[in-house]
């Protein structure tokens, strides 16, 4: 009887401090668990239990959706960048001073979450302040940051952290040195500089060959001219359907275009240049009076048609516009 | 008959008269035909300049120079003197003085009008200079000019009355050219010299001098590579870059930046290299040995590598500065929208849509690249230097609108080059004879040898010239149609959409008179006349100018967007609730707020149709208090009918904009006319603004600030009570007393 009144005695003060210390377990059972592997893996009982009410440490946690099925492109984009940013954190805070926890809740382990938050897409990143201790914000419900405007880098998210977490230090996020790509690069310049020496006698005729530099300047001069930029810019799509089953060439709007009008549109004027670089000097050169009458006539008739056709194209985008030529009126 | 009379004209020294005659009253008729077709319509437009110019006028340069101006960006002001280019202020006013001067007595409101139509008139004259280096076709200057002279891509910004900085720039721009090949063509120290002192004119006058800051070194570096250094070359780029880049110097807003940031670098190294390959060939005309030549190109690209890498290095250590936002943005080009929306914002920092090319070009642009390709085929000096220009300025067009008047000046004048060899080919009387068979095989052969070397592919077979009547007759009729239909196209888009300055618009009734709605200049006659004087306004940056010169009172933020975090400050007072916008309202002592708003009109250019990029610029700054995204619905609309979000309902803008407007209508016909969306029945409700003017069209509101209570409710309360609803306490009263019976 002694024997065991004494043990219990003994354990006494074990109790009562793994009673007192219960609430501060939770933050040093979740940042051990985070030291070893983060973000942390949660699903809904984890996530239940990190976000329950009385909590001395804030967490942030990304509810993504990662599986094939859901085509999340988002989700698949921001994951390496959420990892690096969780794995800088931690790495630069060993002490814990900012008392941050980073999760990750895959829709896949909690649907009850998903549907309890009412969440219609992924990923939705959450911040919970703390409710007790120093920095305590008991009323302020968890502040949620959007990505509108797509994927945002490690850095950008780590600056709404550190905007939420004021007075907290905030680790910076340290990228690894990229090796694969320093090596690619060191050899593809290795490699061209190889290639430029063995090639330079074959090469040489080629760059200084009049007819390449003005194929390039004007290929180069026809994409300008004709709206590639802005293609490039807005990221307008290639064409559109028009509704009944064929395909609209043309937008509608006077500021507005499709990929394929674009095209369409440096044809036009490749060819509109190029019968008037024939009628200027092929034409004069070909020695048969025939053969240069017929010339004449067929550049001609193509400058004409084309004109005529451009005409009528630019009408299309600006209705009110009074000029045409006549076969397309 | 008539050969006789005339022949005695066209030859020898009286011939040559002639020409020169003619050719100088072809030229005079083109500057008054560019200057006649941008008088459409008159009216004064950038009137920060016209206030600049006044000032200047009566104050004298040096306190032009030192003038702090207190009536923008209020309460910061601006250092209006150190932060603008004083080019276009100091012409007029160096032509009132000539005029003065020579005791013709006018108004400088008048010189400031017509400054853009006659500096028109000079751009097609360099036009024509700069052509004539290009080409010994006699006719291609001409055309040229014409060409310059009736351009809407030109005329879009030198209309009477638009009294920019372009309104000068352009002309400095295609001079400054003009010189440069000249320097170049003769290796000449003085016409350097002459092309750097147009150069700093250039830099006093417009922004857009730092395309020419690296175009001509590019051109340089172009020749360079191709093996064409010359003493020629390396006088004439010295003399420009070193005295081009103190004249630039001495103008306060530029001050040290032709040695300190990125965009002017080109030009720096390029001098660099310059001095390496003169000191190189120098050496190696005097010592002939072939592996000391060796030895020095290794030199020189050793050389060029440390000086490369320390640019580098000086660019990373941030002793020179990075590329400034503006023109970063025209390699990098999704980068305004990420990191400057107030860049990103501006409509003519729009890329650019093809019908906006044939809109401006009209046939011009497919004649450009057959006259960029015609370049090729003598490719001196001067040539390269159209080429160059040519793919350079294609390129930025095409990135912003705007720079579409970098472009014109080389597009004319390609057009002119092979135009005007068109029209010599197919424009000579004499016709060869036709030849003789097998004769000429043996001939021909031995000149294609000696082409096919180093030519075009076009330009392999010897030239002939053209045989038939006929083939002259119907090129030449149909060239002359196509430039008649082009005269048509310019003095119809003139006209129509370059003639109607912002401040009045013009629309079309339904029997198709003409209507003017001048609601902004009945709004600004109105704050002129009813306001203080010192009364403060807040509007969005883009009538700021307008506020200031035409209502002639303080503004907040205005077109020279030199303050991010003012114009955020703004944009968050507009974009927040009433209870937050009225705190900032009162601390920068706001007096009125004005408004645009087309809903009634369906004037698309209003003020909830840039709503978003005022979110945005102020997001930038406070990203916790005003976000973009509560301005969305939860389907991603942006919408302002019944459905719009409680944030946008509540925001500043939104209220002062329909604020009343359903009282237009009868019941239910509430209608927004630009979003074409049905409005709700009840509109907002104000309590801080008391509504103070509301132009004919609605077009501009302007609201008046209320002052604090008197006795000291807050102005939800107060308004309440003015509406006479009861206050919130009685509301909650418990329901009527009932005897209890017990």
């Amino acid at each position: 009887m002694h024997f065991l009144r004494g043990l219990l005695l003994s354990l006494l003060p074990v109790a009562a401090l793994a009673a007192k210390n219960a609430p501060v377990d939770k933050f040093t059972k979740f940042q051990t668990k985070q030291l070893s592997s983060t973000p942390l893996k949660l699903d809904d009982a984890i996530y239940a239990q990190l976000t329950s009410a009385p909590r001395d440490y804030s967490s942030v946690i990304l509810l993504t959706a990662m599986e094939d099925r859901f085509g999340c492109q988002l989700c698949r984009e921001f994951q390496p960048e959420w990892d690096l940013l969780s794995k800088s954190w931690i790495k630069g805070d060993k002490m814990a001073e900012s008392r941050l926890i980073f999760g990750t809740l895959d829709f896949i382990n909690g649907k009850a979450t998903f549907q309890s938050l009412g969440l219609q897409t992924a990923p939705v990143l959450l911040l919970f302040q703390p409710t007790t201790g120093p920095h305590a914000n008991p009323e302020a419900g968890p502040s949620r940051f959007d990505f509108n405007n797509g994927a945002q880098s490690a850095e950008q998210v780590h600056r709404w952290i550190a905007r939420q977490l004021a007075d907290r230090p905030h680790p910076p996020v340290v990228r690894p040195i990229n090796w694969t790509r320093g090596i690619a690069i060191t050899t593809t310049i290795l490699a061209s500089i190889t290639f430029l020496t063995v090639a330079w006698p074959y090469l040489l005729p080629i760059l200084q060959n009049r007819n390449v530099w003005a194929a390039i300047s004007l290929i180069a001069i026809l994409l300008f001219t004709s709206g590639h930029m802005f293609n490039h810019i807005r990221k307008v799509p290639y064409v559109v359907s028009d509704g009944k089953g064929g395909v609209s060439y043309f937008a509608g709007g006077f500021s507005s275009q499709y990929g394929l009008e674009t095209q369409i549109v440096a044809a036009m004027y490749g060819l509109l240049s190029f019968a008037t670089i024939s009628l200027a000097l092929k034409v004069p050169r070909i020695a048969d009076p025939k053969t240069q009458q017929i010339a004449v006539i067929v550049w001609g008739g193509i400058i004409f048609v084309m004109y005529s056709f451009l005409l009528s194209v630019f009408r299309i985008k600006n209705g009110g516009y009074p000029f045409w030529l006549p076969p397309f009126s | 008959m008539t050969d006789s009379i005339v022949e005695p004209f066209l030859k020898g020294n009286t011939g040559r008269n002639t020409r020169g005659i003619l050719r100088l009253s072809i030229l005079c008729l083109i500057a008054a035909a560019a200057i006649a077709s941008r008088l459409f319509s008159v009216i004064l437009d950038p009137w920060f300049n016209f206030r600049a110019t006044k000032y200047l006028v009566a104050n004298g340069f040096y306190d032009f120079w030192d003038w702090f101006d207190d009536r923008t960006w209020h309460p910061l002001g601006r250092v209006t003197g150190g932060t603008l280019y004083p080019g276009l202020m100091v012409t007029s006013g160096a032509i009132y003085h000539a005029l003065r001067a020579l005791t013709i007595p006018v108004d400088i409101r008048n010189i400031c009008v017509l400054l853009a139509p006659g500096f028109s008139g000079l751009t097609a004259f360099a036009t024509y200079l700069f052509t004539n280096e290009m080409s010994t076709s006699p006719s291609a200057g001409l055309l040229a000019a014409a060409f310059m002279g009736i351009a809407p891509g030109y005329i879009s910004r030198s209309v009477a009355g638009s009294y920019d900085n372009e309104a000068i720039a352009i002309f400095l721009l295609v001079f400054t050219f003009y010189l440069w090949i000249k320097a170049l063509k003769l290796g000449s120290a003085m016409w350097g010299a002459l092309c750097a002192l147009f150069y700093g004119y250039m830099v006093s006058a417009w922004g857009g001098y730092v395309f020419i800051t690296n175009l001509i070194p590019l051109h340089v570096f172009v020749l360079v590579c191709m093996g064409r250094f010359s003493p020629r070359l390396y006088v004439s780029y010295c003399t420009w870059y070193s005295l081009g880049t103190l004249a630039s110097m001495q103008i306060p807003f530029v001050g040290f930046l032709p040695i300190r940031s990125s965009e002017h670098m080109s030009a720096l190294g390029v001098f660099g290299l310059l001095q390496l390959i003169g000191f190189v060939e120098f050496v190696r005309s005097g010592v002939p040995s072939k592996q000391f030549t060796t030895l020095l190109r290794g030199f020189v690209l050793a050389v060029f590598t440390i000086a490369f890498g320390g640019l580098v290095l000086l660019t990373v250590s941030g002793v020179i500065a990075p590329w400034t936002g503006r023109f970063y943005s025209l390699w990098d080009t999704g980068y305004a929208k990420i990191h400057i929306p107030i860049i990103a914002s501006v409509s003519e920092h729009q890329p650019t849509a093809w019908p906006a090319f044939f809109f401006d070009l009209n046939l011009l642009i497919w004649l450009f690249p057959a006259g960029v390709y015609l370049c090729f085929l003598k490719l001196a000096d001067e040539q390269v230097f159209v080429v160059v220009y040519a793919i350079l300025a294609s390129y930025f067009s095409g990135v912003m609108v705007r720079l579409m008047l970098t472009l014109t000046p080389i597009v004319c004048v390609a057009a002119a080059l092979v135009l005007s060899h068109l029209l010599d080919t197919y424009l000579t009387m004499t016709s060869p004879d036709a030849p003789a068979e097998g004769a000429s095989d043996a001939t021909n052969g031995a000149a294609k040898k000696a082409i096919k070397q180093d030519g075009l592919r076009s330009m392999r077979s010897p030239l002939v010239g053209i045989y038939t009547t006929f083939s002259k007759g119907s090129v030449v009729s149909a060239l002359t149609a196509y430039l008649l239909l082009f005269v048509l196209h310019c003095t119809w888009v003139t006209s129509n959409a370059y003639s109607s300055p912002s401040v009045v618009l013009a629309s079309r009734m339904p029997d198709g008179s003409q209507h003017i709605i001048d609601d902004y200049r009945e709004a600004y006659q109105w704050l002129r006349q009813n306001t203080k004087t010192d009364a403060k306004i807040m509007s969005w940056w883009d009538y700021g100018y307008q506020i200031g010169g035409m209502a002639d009172r303080p503004t907040l933020v205005d077109n020279n967007t030199w303050n991010n975090t003012h114009i955020a400050t703004v944009g968050k007072a507009m974009s927040s609730s009433e209870e937050v916008s009225y705190p900032i309202m009162r601390q920068h002592e706001v007096d009125y707020v004005l408004v645009v708003f087309g809903g009634l009109l369906g004037y698309s250019g209003d003020d909830i149709n840039k709503f978003l990029w005022m979110v945005r610029i102020a997001e930038g700054i406070w990203p916790d208090e005003v976000k973009e995204r509560d301005f969305f619905t939860e389907r991603g609309e942006y919408r302002v009918d019944g459905g719009a979000t409680e944030t946008m309902k509540n925001s500043l803008m939104y209220k002062m904009s329909y604020y009343n407007y359903h009282t237009m209508f009868p019941a239910g016909q509430c209608q927004d006319r630009v979003r074409g969306v049905k409005m709700p029945d009840q509109g907002p409700v104000l309590n801080t603004l008391d509504e103070a003017f509301t132009s004919e069209n609605w077009i501009i509101r302007i609201y008046k600030v209320k002052d604090l209570d008197n006795v000291g409710r807050n102005h939800t309360a107060a308004a309440s009570f003015e509406r006479g609803n009861k206050k919130k306490k009685t509301t909650k009263r418990r329901g009527p007393k009932v005897l209890r019976v017990e």
